[in-house]
């Protein structure tokens, strides 16, 4: 029934070749799979394990890359002057190929190192990659953590569905009200960079680190809400990302099933592969996991960037580590509440500023946003106040945001559970109808 | 000296701590500043007090210290 119903779901978006991709996809790492489980020498293993997973990153490639490729080799035919004729190629449809094809890798891995056994039965293991609630966008499961929660007979469980209904609604609620209002900003300034000049680009890029923030942990509350109404908890995906204290931290907090995933797969493999070099091995792992990271976003040089950066950051901080330690120490700053907010706020700095090339159209425009943006001198207006409307959403805006800082930080909770619960109800309800925008997709959609 | 000991003392001397006590049991999770980056030394470490090398594969499927004794304890013996 699930696996029809995700099917449906999945056909719903009118691209057929998805279908068979994803089918593809759970054909050839179900085989594969059963194919480990037997036994079999270590080099027979080993290279079934390998092929699998070539497998799946030759069609994540086709999928995605694919223009990439071949506009960055035309590219290099031109510098070096070969006379090769490139043909450019349409991009396909990829929507949820690069999660669910994660998610099989992470399959085959945990069978190769025998943490889980293969599962036998097909149609379980198609509905574990295709489960609706998280096909489009994650979160990327272990099987560990969700096959057998599929194999449970579905019992009504009037705690779950209450429980799931209000989780969808808030996260419709961040969703179409927070993450889209400010997407509106975020996108005048943002698309026509060159029109402004200092403090707007900066509030714009604030206001995009709150915009992604709330539009993925918002679909991700939908998602774990309608997972819930079978029963069925999938893995939370963020723990209040911008209260971390560094790097590291933050990536321990945002998109959690993400960076578990490149964090066990890619960067410790390569950190022991390369232990013999002590810290620029790991900061060579460290690398290499970003840029990977950066490239499963998308085939764009901001994309690149963006996760090159983060990478730099923690490898920066592998050699800086220690050094802080001893100067927390010397200033006699160690464990205080000053350190802890300085720490928070450079880390948004850093994490913000890398968001500029996620966000930017183009290089150039990230470049003008960076030069540009601390210019306070020549600052052209940060709202346009001329429409009253503007000033409308403005104020609304300003206390909406106000009020609603505790909600999030411990994502309504506590509110959930208080006498005035059905005076809350109707009033997110109200805010949706009202204050919701019916524009704009996931930004985490395209990935 | 048997090597749950040894390993005890190694822990101690990576981690910088002369209160920790190691059990089968135990995870990272319960040795404060046991993350990413110290595991590297602690694995190097480790490899140099006892003249082993792990594989790859073993290293990524060791669960606690208890999976880490007995890969110590076989590559000792043999």
């Amino acid at each position: 029934m699930l696996l029809a119903a995700s099917l449906l779901f999945y056909a719903s978006l009118k691209t057929p070749y998805l279908l068979i991709v994803l089918t593809l996809v759970a054909m050839t790492t179900y085989s594969f799979g059963m194919l480990l489980g037997r036994p079999n020498t270590p080099g027979m293993r080993r290279a079934l394990f390998w092929c699998g997973i070539a497998v799946n990153v030759a069609i994540l490639a086709v999928m995605k890359y694919l223009p990439f490729l071949s506009e960055n080799l035309k590219m290099l035919a031109t510098i070096f002057s070969f006379d090769i004729s490139v043909q450019p190629v349409k991009a396909f449809v990829a929507i949820g190929t690069s999660y669910y094809i994660f998610q099989a890798m992470s399959y085959l891995i945990d069978i190769y190192l025998e943490i889980e056994k293969p599962e036998r039965h097909f149609g379980y293991f198609m509905l574990y990659l295709a489960f609706f609630p998280k096909l489009l966008q994650g979160p990327i499961e272990r099987a560990g953590d969700l096959l057998p929660q599929l194999k449970n007979q579905y019992v009504f469980d009037y705690d779950n569905t209450r429980y799931g209904i209000l989780l969808f609604t808030w996260g419709l609620l961040k969703k179409v009200v927070i993450a889209d209002r400010l997407g509106l900003y975020v996108d005048s300034v943002y698309n026509n960079v060159h029109m402004a000049t200092g403090l707007p680009l900066l509030v714009a890029t604030c206001a995009y680190a709150f915009q992604i923030y709330m539009d993925f942990s918002g679909y991700t509350d939908m998602a774990l809400g309608s997972a819930r109404l079978f029963n069925i908890k999938l893995t939370q995906n963020f723990n209040r990302p911008y209260h971390a204290i560094s790097i590291a931290d933050f990536w321990r907090r945002w998109h959690i099933s993400f960076s578990r995933w490149i964090l066990d797969y890619i960067f410790r493999p390569l950190q022991m592969q390369w232990r013999d070099w002590k810290n620029w091995g790991t900061a060579a792992a460290l690398m290499v996991t970003f840029l990977v990271s950066g490239i499963w976003h998308g085939a764009s040089w901001g994309f690149v960037i963006w996760g090159l950066l983060h990478g730099t950051y923690l490898a920066c901080s592998v050699f800086y580590r220690p050094f802080q330690k001893k100067l927390h120490k010397g200033l006699g700053l160690e464990g205080s509440r000053f350190i802890k907010i300085w720490q928070q706020l450079i880390t948004f700095g850093l994490v913000s500023f890398a968001w500029i090339f996620f966000r930017a159209n183009s290089l150039s425009d990230a470049q003008y946003v960076i030069a540009n943006m601390f210019m306070f001198g020549r600052s052209t207006p940060v709202f346009n106040l001329s429409d009253y409307s503007n000033v409308f959403f403005l104020v609304a805006g300003i206390v909406f945001f106000i009020l609603s800082i505790p909600l999030i930080a411990d994502n309504g909770r506590r509110l959930f559970q208080s006498r005035w619960r059905w005076a809350f109800y109707y009033a997110l309800f109200f805010v949706i109808f009202y204050l919701g925008t019916n524009t704009s997709k996931f930004i985490y959609f395209q990935f | 000296m048997i090597v749950r000991d040894r390993l005890n003392q190694i822990f101690r001397e990576v981690f910088d701590n002369d209160d920790i006590n190691i059990a089968p049991e135990t995870t990272a999770n319960d040795v404060e500043g046991w993350d990413s980056l110290s595991h590297v030394n602690l694995i190097v470490a480790i490899e140099a007090k006892f003249g082993i090398r792990f594989s790859q594969k073993e290293l990524l499927s060791f669960k606690n210290v208890g999976d880490l004794i007995v890969s110590i304890q076989s590559k000792i013996t043999s």
